[in-house]
């Protein structure tokens, strides 16, 4: 239950408004709830613009929100990635196998069991043909595979773990499938992978009817479940507990099956995990300063997936474009509802006016219905848009560099600081929207409204 | 009598013309972006391109080796259908300042046979003559001068370079390959706005120079191609060229596939197809939605600060649907320009003030608003304003005459 500093400021401004507007109008709020009751078809309608923007606001910001926490959440403080000299991303770097003992034997490099923290990976992404696509569904897919050596190290440097019931792949990486023909070169054996539960349920989509029906989970694919790539079988052997990161979408199998197999002869990345995040900093400096054995840079695993993020702030600049014109448009019905509300009790205020109270208080007293409005409808908008929190979506998270990017399973995720975005939008549209026929309302002398 | 009381009732006018001047933009937005993304994934029947890749590894790879034959279609015997036309893609991406590499001072450029610039590549064919003689003498530099570069508009301006400068790019992908090139034009603005293009041949020579110098081959040489581009007359001569490309035995070691290029686009465009339903039945249904509401609160108003009049009218002899095409005809005429007006404003500041909007998808940088939005700024301020208008019209011809006059005394 964070709120962002940045958000501290406006819902300040506004609140102390409100309070003000609260503390000096002297006119009930009795006086304010019967009118919008009175009008309760008009109220509703307005109520019913200001739910519509905001719910549309919750919805896109929660999936702006998603991604970013992808690109925040995958990374370690500890780990350092290391990349070929000048790839931008993994799919474009190339590290030799023999640079690989160097770089792990750093003495900065945390040991396990003996072991240096080492995670050697072949980052390729391939295109899965998909049989008898349903309707509206593609014909391929492209699919993230990460080689690895050692899965269960891999793992660990990354903070994953497996889900209950599954294992990771064997050393040699192969299993034979038991059935006729079991053994003989036309049946080759069938290559061990790990997947993330995002690329798990998507491939669970694309099974046909028959196989549906004879699936121990229909959401998804299991464990002892098979699928097919590159003219092989394929068994999935675990499932990783992958949720919210980047590694959701991807497929583990043996780098030494799936390296030759796809023409990637080499390591895409090293991922080191140093004793610690001011070790893995100084690790970094090391490996892009002084090692000069290879063609090397280097970066802090929340860097490399912070710089993914360029997507999001696209996709953060459209809501906001989108969003700015709906409030424009929803702060429009408001004002007409007001001028309205103003115009048919132009004989109520000029008594008000006669009765003693001033202009100002009538303007705060006409502030605080139109606000009233505005929060009313922000607050069942916020919980409308709210029901979208934890829906999973597809979307690429991206350095923003030519079309390379990954294709991520995002959690949509409503936060305080969008529920207070929501609701500082629709009191400022509330506020703005009345503040115009209540100038008008309270610039009316007395007796010209009672005549 | 409706134009009269769309005077009459100036606020509610002035509402309804400002929700909808405010929200068709981007309902058009939103709609230009669909219909495009439609438009390039939807299959075509007549002269359409395939691409050829790598069949299974993206980015593709392939040996330059391919290029010629499959620039045939793969065609080796009598009988054999050719493509019309061809291209091939290779992707270099460089950097001006190798010391600290950023967005701004980096670019991607494809680099192919200067002439298919303007043969093969989408919009490019069909420039107006102008922006066409134009690219047209760029090309010619490119062909005498095969270290020229032609770059998109937004990408020379993030560079801070100008057409005649030269340029030094330090080689991100093809490490250790670097490129002098003089800058000798730019994209037409939109979709090209941060694309780059270069001659093959200078790429080939750097290639074929780093060998002499270091003694050995680039890492890339052998998987320089990227991808092939194919023009075919119809769907029959697509998949005869595409049976003689996968039967050929020269492409095995990378196997190559050959979709079509909706299908290519298609795929790529399937790791946004949330963010595409979102866009198509959240995001517009939502900003209707709150336009017909904004409406209908404006008419509702009206019709209830109109009782009295109304029910005069009723006591003239006016039918009750008289009077509810009354309404509806006031609110259709007042959305009906706002709509027009509105769509036609976009199409021209969009397209002719801005060159585009920019909202990155895929490889698509930029979309234009097309000539059909003025339709849809008709029919969406149409339409919304019928549905908005329909409860209160129907309300106003309901109206009794003796309550109204009952409340008046």
């Amino acid at each position: 239950m964070q709120i962002s500093p940045a958000l501290w400021i406006p819902a300040a401004a506004l609140g102390a408004a409100a309070g003000l507007l609260v503390w000096q109008g002297r006119i009930p709020f009795r006086y304010n709830v019967r009118n919008l009751v009175v009008r309760w078809k008009t109220t509703l309608l307005t109520i019913l613009a200001f739910v519509a923007v905001n719910s549309l606001l919750v919805v896109m910001l929660a999936f702006v929100n998603g991604m970013y926490q992808l690109t925040d959440n995958s990374g370690n403080p500890a780990n350092v990635v290391v990349l070929s000299e000048g790839a931008t991303d993994e799919s474009f770097s190339n590290l030799q196998f023999t640079d690989a003992g160097e770089l792990e034997n750093h003495p900065q490099v945390a040991r396990r069991h003996g072991r240096p923290m080492c995670s050697r990976e072949s980052y390729l992404v391939v295109n899965q043909p998909i049989p008898d696509a349903r309707p509206g569904r593609p014909e391929r897919r492209f699919l993230q595979l990460r080689g690895l050596d050692d899965p269960g190290l891999s793992a660990a440097i990354h903070d994953l773990q497996l889900s209950d019931g599954g294992s990771w792949f064997s050393p040699a990486g192969v299993r034979q499938l038991p059935g006729p023909g079991a053994g003989s070169p036309d049946s080759p054996p069938a290559i061990e992978v790990v997947l993330g539960e995002g690329i798990a349920r998507e491939l669970g989509r694309d099974r046909s009817d028959q196989a549906l029906q004879a699936a121990r989970n229909r959401e998804r694919l299991e464990v002892g479940d098979v699928f097919v790539l590159g003219d092989r079988p394929w068994l999935v052997v675990g499932v990783l507990q992958s949720s919210g990161s980047t590694f959701d979408s991807e497929v583990w199998a043996k780098r030494a099956i799936i390296g030759p197999m796809f023409g990637k002869e080499t390591y895409t990345s090293l991922v080191l995990r140093a004793q610690d995040a001011a070790a893995a900093r100084e690790l970094k400096e090391y490996l892009n300063l002084e090692y000069k054995q290879a063609a090397v840079q280097a970066l802090l695993e929340e860097e490399y997936f912070a710089s993914l993020s360029q997507t999001n702030k696209q996709f953060l600049f459209g809501v906001i474009f989108v969003v700015f014109w709906l409030a424009v448009g929803g702060a429009c019905g408001l004002m007409n509802t007001m001028f309205a509300a103003v115009s048919q009790r132009k004989r109520d205020l000029g008594v008000l006016r006669l009765l003693g109270f001033a202009r100002w208080q009538i303007l705060a007293s006409l502030l605080i219905e139109s606000l009233l409005l505005g929060l009313v409808g922000g607050l069942l908008g916020c919980a409308l848009g709210s029901l979208c929190h934890g829906v999973k979506a597809s979307s690429i998270v991206s350095s923003g560099h030519g079309v390379a990017g990954k294709f991520v399973v995002l959690v949509m995720t409503v936060d305080v600081d969008t529920l207070l975005l929501g609701l500082l939008l629709s009191a400022a549209m509330g506020l703005l929207g009345g503040l115009l026929p209540a100038l008008v309302a309270v610039c009316r002398r007395p007796l010209e409204a009672l005549r | 009598m409706m134009l009269k009381n769309i005077r009459r009732n100036l606020i509610g006018s002035l509402v309804i013309v400002l929700g909808t001047m405010v929200l068709v933009p981007v309902v058009i937005f939103v709609w230009s972006i669909l219909a495009f993304l439609d438009a390039a994934t939807d299959e075509k029947s007549k002269n359409f391109k395939g691409i050829v890749t790598e069949r299974w590894r993206l980015p593709s790879q392939m040996p330059f080796a391919y290029a010629a034959s499959l620039s045939d279609g793969a065609a080796s015997k009598p009988g054999d259908v050719k493509p019309e036309d061809s291209m091939t893609w290779q992707f270099y991406g460089g950097t001006l300042d190798p010391e600290k590499r950023t967005r701004e001072n980096s670019l991607f450029a494809i680099a192919t046979e200067p002439r298919k610039l303007c043969t093969m590549m989408d919009e490019l064919d069909t420039l107006p003559p102008e922006e066409a003689a134009k690219l047209d003498e760029a090309i010619q530099e490119m062909e005498r001068n095969r270290q020229a570069i032609i770059m998109g508009q937004d990408r020379l301006a993030a560079v801070n370079k100008r057409v005649g400068e030269r340029i030094k790019l330090y080689g991100i992908n093809y490490r250790d390959l670097d490129l002098e090139l003089e800058i000798v034009g730019t994209f037409p603005e939109g979709r090209y706005d941060n694309t780059a293009a270069i001659n093959r041949d200078y790429l080939l020579a750097a290639l074929d120079a780093y060998e002499r110098q270091t003694g050995k081959p680039h890492p890339l040489a052998d998987k320089t191609l990227n991808l092939v581009w194919l023009r075919v007359p119809d769907s029959e001569a697509f998949a005869q060229v595409a049976g003689q490309i996968l039967a050929s035995p020269n492409y095995t070691s990378p196997a190559v596939k050959f979709e079509t290029a909706a299908s290519g686009i298609a795929s790529f465009l399937d790791a946004y197809r949330d963010l595409i339903w979102g866009m198509r039945w959240l995001l517009a249904p939502a900003l209707l939605f709150t336009l017909a509401l904004v409406i209908s609160n404006a008419i509702s108003i009206s019709v209830r600060e109109r009782q009295t009049e109304l029910a005069v009218l009723k006591v003239l002899g006016f039918r009750p649907w008289q009077i509810m095409v009354l309404v509806l005809g006031e609110a259709s005429l007042v959305g009906l320009l706002a709509g027009l007006c509105s769509a036609g404003a976009t199409f021209a500041t969009v397209n002719l003030v801005f060159g585009g909007f920019k909202f990155p998808i895929a490889f698509f940088g930029a979309f234009f608003i097309p000539a059909e939005a003025l339709a849809w700024g008709v029919g969406v301020g149409l339409l919304t304003a019928l549905l908005g208008s329909v409860m209160p019209a129907w309300t106003a011809s309901r109206i009794r005459v003796s309550e109204v006059f009952a409340k008046v005394a």
